[in-house]
């Protein structure tokens, strides 16, 4: 058969007719959507909430998702530089933590870009101390401060790690005006490093996760890598929404033991301080409206079936959907809050 | 209990294996790239097929960077840098075939060696690997560092390119989470949204192996392919299993070298090949020899590479703790699975540890059957003319850098750049080898020095941490001291021959 120019142009009209019904789901987005996320690792908790999601929403919408662990600096210029919605970003509490600790190069995600829909929850953030650690108890801590004792905690600074520790410092100072100097930072890098440290005794306390960390705990006493969890910062609603059975042999109602109300950090409010790790959609600040509101009404859909839900649940993440406005309100109620623990520490 | 050895299983190993190999030998693509593009994939295979797919991509990606190193110079990952100083020469000479297969049977070796470390040893292993805290780590790395003096033509022109290397390495920020202070530093004012984390490495590289070899050719007027009668077996030297003879300690050295590199996390892959490779040369009875084309060079960088990959999957499998940039992608195949790794992984996990050690196995087989008998095609790459081949290795470069960090156009500026400032090295007399090698171990140096500052407040801590610290000084100095001895020994001959 001859290529003639009209045999072409049937051949494309006929490729494009055969397209449309993959394409009718989600006129307004493009056809190849780039879902870039916060962690240049796919490792981690990040990559695995955003392939979750995005497997989910990509079946929903009729697109194609692709998730890139470019990291949080890359991320962001990538969603900046487009406004076609076909790159959109997710990442967690870390995006506005970093600003509010001044790490260089960290946009504050309010500012220059639209907050979007909330997806889900890590409950692990958690703090842990040596197997043979003379702490039994946050209170212990705390007392240690006060009895001039220097704490010193291991973190990777600049976000969710420095969060917890910059609230025992608030509560130090809450409890006892003074002792948070003796509440000491640690400066690492990722778990590997905050585990060393405590290996190498550099550390008296260490910032971990339920994942990462619970079979440290599950070593015999005398194993120089045992280790035992202290505080576990989500919420208990968070946490009472996980599976019963939990993590390894933590069940849940271990989990619940080491979280609030049992253990207790105070807020100088008097409230307990409680953080969940949440993920959550960026978008280009004039990405249009219309293309946000498809995405929205998608993951209503979705996060309504079970399937994503119990995929969430199975990798211990609580499905956490809020549409756009009133995530982007929540977010911002939450930021302030931690704004304030922040900026009384660094007002002092 | 081997239930998981099905057709499928054999099938995924074998094609992860090939095509892991495919992206080694692409300059600028790496196993990194070859497991995260494949990642995605092993929710819907499972966790068994998965891993069996993403290890065999991982062994083989690992093992299909000597093939450009030895054949063009370029080599295609960052750990097979020290394949080039050998295996390049002995191809130009016309024994590229031979180069190759001394190499395969290496990366099986190595491969072969660390894969049992990993089998019988890993728990006790990772035991030692804890006892190494920032200050060791930063001892290895200085230990890493003094081969740039061995590695020189010119001692003195060689350390002065490494530190140009590790200076040039740390442009950017010195990120907050990694213990800095989040300062713009050594950037000119108006880059900072492109150079905020410095100068990636395999653009780096590829720019300075790929392009500058480029422009060379280009500026010398471009040569004829070699004649496929010149790449013939026993054209100018057959290889023979005899090519091995007295070499049984060199393979088992660096095999154990770069398992031991793999175990430690955050020292990288690179210095593995890098300290297999001197230490074969300073063990050497002839090391002027070295960097002309000595078999034991392809043996020492291969051998030392692929132990990489045993050593690596050490603290991934008993603490939870990847041991290199690749294994740190494998935790997400786990993660995906639901499957937590951790100090217990292996005694909870039975099933799942069996398929990992056999998956590995099987794809070391597999890389040496799929190269080993692909080396006569492969060795034919050498007789394409040269104003076919070089485009289209600039055509790689080019699409290796853009996504390696998917998709960040800066990483193609900085192949130009680098490309450009390689082809004007070779005219000023800096040494690439050094030069690179300061690049790659410059960041991770600071990062140790500053913490274990940071963490013991003393300078002192250095020599009296530990006793591996000591021992660590003693490498030190004996390699300083080799280096020295070589230099000496290169001028004296420099002057009888003048």
């Amino acid at each position: 058969m001859k290529l003639t120019r009209r045999v072409i142009l049937s051949a494309a009209v006929a490729a494009a007719m055969l397209a449309q019904p993959l394409v009718a789901a989600a006129q307004d987005l493009p056809r190849n959507v780039r879902l870039v996320i916060g962690s240049g690792s796919t490792g981690g908790d990040t990559y695995q909430a955003a392939s979750l999601v995005a497997d989910a929403l990509a079946k929903q919408l009729g697109v194609n998702i692709k998730v890139d662990a470019v990291g949080a600096s890359e991320a962001f210029k990538a969603v900046g530089r487009d406004k076609r919605g076909t790159t959109i970003m997710l990442h967690h509490d870390q995006s506005y933590l970093a600003s509010l600790y001044g790490v260089a190069g960290s946009p504050d995600p309010f500012e220059g870009f639209v907050v979007g829909p909330t997806l889900a929850i890590n409950p692990g953030n958690a703090y842990l101390v040596a197997k043979n650690s003379p702490y039994q108890t946050m209170a212990d801590v705390l007392k240690a401060a006060e009895d001039g004792q220097k704490v010193r905690v291991a973190i990777q600074p600049g976000g969710v790690s420095e969060i917890g520790f910059s609230a025992l410092k608030s509560a130090a100072r809450a409890t006892a005006p003074g002792s948070e100097e003796n509440i000491v930072a640690v400066n690492t890098g990722d778990q590997a490093d905050k585990n060393q440290a405590m290996f190498d005794g550099l550390a008296d306390m260490i910032n971990g996760s339920i994942q990462a960390n619970e079979q440290f705990a599950e070593l015999p006493d005398d194993d120089q890598k045992a280790m035992r969890f202290i505080w576990i910062t989500a919420t208990p609603e968070a946490l009472e929404q996980g599976p019963e059975a939990g993590v390894g042999n933590m069940t849940r109602a271990d989990m619940l033991k080491y979280a609030s109300p049992e253990t207790r950090v105070p807020r100088p409010n008097g409230e307990d301080f409680t953080f969940d790790k949440e993920f959550f959609l960026i978008y280009n600040k004039d990405m249009d409206p219309a293309q946000m509101e498809t995405v929205d009404a998608a993951l209503a859909q979705v996060f309504q079936q079970d399937e994503l839900k119990n995929r969430l649940l199975e990798a211990f993440f609580i499905p956490d959907y809020r549409p756009l406005a009133e995530a982007s309100a929540h977010l911002k109620e939450k930021r302030d809050a931690y704004a304030e623990i922040i900026g009384n520490l660094t007002a002092q | 209990m081997f239930e998981f050895i099905t057709p499928m299983y054999v099938f995924l190993i074998f094609s992860g294996t090939l095509v892991g190999i495919i992206f080694g030998a692409i300059p600028g693509m790496t196993a990194t790239m070859a497991v995260a593009v494949c990642l995605p994939l092993t929710y819907s295979l499972g966790l068994d097929n998965g891993l069996a797919l993403l290890l065999g991509l991982y062994v083989g990606g690992i093992s299909g960077g000597l093939v450009p190193a030895i054949l063009l110079g370029i080599p295609g990952t960052p750990s097979s840098i020290t394949t080039t100083f050998d295996g390049y020469p002995m191809a130009q000479r016309g024994e590229g075939e031979k180069a190759l297969r001394i190499g395969i049977v290496a990366s099986l070796v190595g491969g072969l060696i660390s894969l049992a470390a990993l089998f019988f040893f890993a728990p006790a292993l990772a035991e030692f690997a804890i006892k190494f805290s920032y200050v060791e780590k930063f001892l290895i790395i200085l230990f890493a560092l003094t081969v740039m003096a061995a590695l020189s033509e010119d001692m003195l022109m060689g350390i002065f390119s490494g530190f140009l290397g590790i200076f040039i390495s740390l442009i950017g920020v010195y990120d907050v989470t990694n213990g800095g202070n989040g300062e713009f530093r050594l950037i000119p004012p108006g880059t900072e949204y492109w150079l905020e984390g410095g100068f990636s490495l395999l653009p780096v590289l590829i720019g300075l192996f790929g392009l500058a070899t480029i422009l060379e050719a280009a500026e010398a007027g471009m040569p004829k392919g070699q004649s496929l009668k010149d790449i013939e077996v026993g054209a100018h030297s057959r290889f023979s299993r005899s090519v091995f003879k007295g070499q049984i300690g060199n393979l088992v050295r660096s095999s154990g070298i770069g398992t031991f590199v793999g175990i430690l996390p955050g020292v990288g892959g690179s210095a593995a090949s890098i300290l297999s490779y001197t230490a074969t040369k300073t063990a050497s009875k002839n090391p002027e020899s070295f960097g002309k084309g000595n078999p034991a060079g392809i043996m020492a960088s291969e051998s030392g590479n692929n132990g990489l990959t045993g050593g690596a999957m050490v603290p991934l499998l008993s603490l939870g703790i990847p041991g290199d940039a690749t294994t740190a992608l494998l935790i997400g195949a786990f993660t995906l699975q639901g499957i937590q790794v951790g100090p217990l992984f292996i005694g909870n996990n039975p099933g799942t540890w069996s398929s990992i050690v056999i998956a590995m196995l099987i794809a070391n087989i597999a890389m040496f059957a799929i190269m080993y008998f692909a080396i006569r095609w492969l060795a034919m790459v050498v007789a394409i003319p040269k104003h076919i081949l070089f485009p289209v290795i600039l055509m790689m470069c080019v699409i290796g850098a853009y996504t390696i960090n998917y998709g960040i156009m800066f990483d193609v500026w900085t192949l130009l750049i680098f490309g450009v400032a390689g082809w004007l090295f070779t005219k000023i007399g800096i040494e690439v080898a050094p030069f690179i090698i300061g690049f790659i171990l410059g960041p991770a140096a600071e990062i140790y020095f500053v913490k274990s500052l940071e963490s013991f407040g003393t300078l002192s801590i250095f020599f009296t941490k530990s006793w591996i610290a000591v021992l660590l000084w003693v490498l030190i100095a004996g390699s300083v001291a080799g280096s020295v001895m070589l230099a000496r020994r290169k001028a004296a001959m420099k002057e009888a021959e003048g």
